[in-house]
């Protein structure tokens, strides 16, 4: 066996063991590439960095699972800092039953560094099956969709939902989003049929799908994946909202890295292959 | 900082390398964590869906509030199971013609909304787009790409005369948006990878903050 068909034949075990230590050596070892912040990103960041405490609510809708949370976790987060930083006010809901627990995690951890109290400046309104029933309702009247929030508590005695009746009270949705149901939904329901304002964070593999309604106004502002989530963390503590850890930042190295090497391969492969073929 | 002391960690440590383990050949490990998680998933699922669905949104009105009218979703809802009685199966067609009819209703004109008006209104060259060279330069190229894309998709002439060369100027176009696709799509499992590390070599073995 020559070099060239050893090229298109390592054992994936080789090609999965040497991907393991590009991702594991930037962790332990940093080398601080620098993280440039893209338009999409800074357009989401600008529309929140423009409210205020008398602004209306920003609303986060949690829809995905622990398999996205090292690229959809890090935005609610650096979200959620961003609009307590400026005392905005946040509503948070799910349309993926997973999401609640991510909910809590963060809320677990976020509005507490920030003073912030339950029902006075955030509400978490919990999980609704059926996403088309839930997304229509809530632009007639979130209370009808929600008449509890997530710990069973009426909506008309929390506070802060007294003013909240349907997506004009509000100032923008986000989409933090997975798959479906998710940021299409959003447009297709809460947007295009109520002119809700949405700014959608997604992970990497729908990224592209999202540019066409950010070229066209739909969608406001985008997050796409850990490099979104790591643009938005750094652009929270460049405005001095935050100096906590940056947790997608942290992982810009090794995604630096995992690329060169899958790029290395996919060469590497291509040139057995030609090599190989041009023999026979 | 050291390992972390908390039990929970060290079985979701212990769980992540079992998943890991069919990396290299499927094994024990990796059927009990597979067979663990579709059954916490699905337990998990039922329940919430009650608390925070079924119990708020059906039983709360319905039974504690006297809103007789809640007992038609019930009865729908039923129907469903129908399906297990031969002799009243029909009557799952109803709440599924119900579904199909208010589903289309509302999703047609949403999507089209969505999908043809506003993103046709995107493509069209308006005087904004040229206030800079930069948006007016993408602006073309958008407008070029989507003509020669969907001209790659008219199968109702022949590929001959100025179709051909624009049918393969859409080919290209289409290539580059699976080029990015796929480029995002080796991103996303990559940071996927990079969570689970983060999670190993901070969160458990607390290598790193």
């Amino acid at each position: 066996m020559n070099i060239f068909e050893l090229l298109t034949k390592i054992p994936r075990q080789i090609i999965f063991l040497v991907v393991g230590f590009a991702i594991a050596i930037p962790l332990i070892v940093p080398i601080g590439m620098p993280v440039n912040v893209m338009p999409k990103s800074k357009m989401l960041f600008q529309a929140i960095d423009t409210l205020g405490p008398d602004s209306k609510p920003v609303l986060i809708s949690c829809d995905f699972d622990p398999q996205s949370m090292p690229e959809l976790y890090p935005m609610l987060v650096s979200i959620l800092r961003h609009c307590f930083a400026r005392d905005v006010k946040v509503m948070l809901m799910a349309l993926w039953p997973q999401g609640p627990g991510l909910v809590e995690l963060a809320l677990d951890e976020v509005p507490r560094n920030y003073g912030k109290e339950y029902g006075r400046d955030y509400t978490f309104l919990g999980y609704k099956f059926g996403v088309a029933a839930v997304l229509l309702g809530m632009g007639e009247n979130i209370a009808g969709v929600f008449p509890v929030d997530y710990y069973g508590t009426p909506l008309d005695s929390i506070t802060m939902m007294k003013r909240i009746q349907t997506y004009n009270d509000l100032s923008l949705a986000i989409s933090l989003s997975t798959g479906d149901p998710g940021w299409r939904q959003w447009l297709l329901y809460a947007q295009s049929r109520y002119n809700a304002s949405v700014g959608v964070g997604v992970t990497a593999v729908s990224a592209a799908d999202v540019y066409p309604y950010v070229e066209t106004g739909q969608v406001i502002g985008l997050l796409a994946g850990m490099k979104g989530a790591s643009e938005y963390e750094i652009m929270v503590q460049n405005g001095g909202y935050s100096d906590a850890i940056l947790r997608a930042a942290q992982g810009m190295d090794a995604q630096s890295l995992g690329h060169l090497l899958i790029m290395i391969f996919i060469v590497l492969g291509n040139i057995g292959y030609f090599v190989m073929r041009r023999k026979k | 900082m050291s390992p972390s002391p908390d039990p929970w960690v060290w079985f979701a440590g212990f769980l992540t390398l079992c998943i890991f383990s069919f990396l290299y050949k499927d094994n024990i490990f990796y059927q009990f964590a597979e067979h663990l998680f579709v059954g916490i998933s699905a337990g998990y699922l039922i329940a919430i869906t009650w608390h925070n669905q079924i119990y708020p949104n059906l039983v709360v009105p319905l039974f504690f509030e006297g809103r007789i009218l809640y007992i038609i979703p019930l009865a729908f809802g039923l129907f469903y199971f129908a399906r297990f009685i031969p002799r009243i199966s029909f009557l799952v067609r109803i709440p599924i013609a119900f579904l199909l009819g208010w589903g289309s209703g509302v999703f047609i004109p949403a999507i089209f909304q969505r999908d043809i008006l506003r993103q046709t209104q995107g493509t069209l060259l308006v005087q904004e787009a040229f206030e800079k060279w930069d948006t007016g330069l993408w602006a073309v190229v958008i407008l070029i790409g989507v003509i020669c894309t969907l001209i790659y998709f008219f199968f109702s002439r022949e590929r001959k005369g100025i179709i051909k060369p624009m049918a393969n100027l859409g080919i290209i176009f289409l290539m580059l948006g699976f080029g990015a696709s796929f480029g995002y799509t080796v991103m996303s499992r990559i940071s996927l990878l990079i969570g689970r590390m983060q999670f190993l070599l901070g969160d458990w073995l607390g290598i790193i903050q």
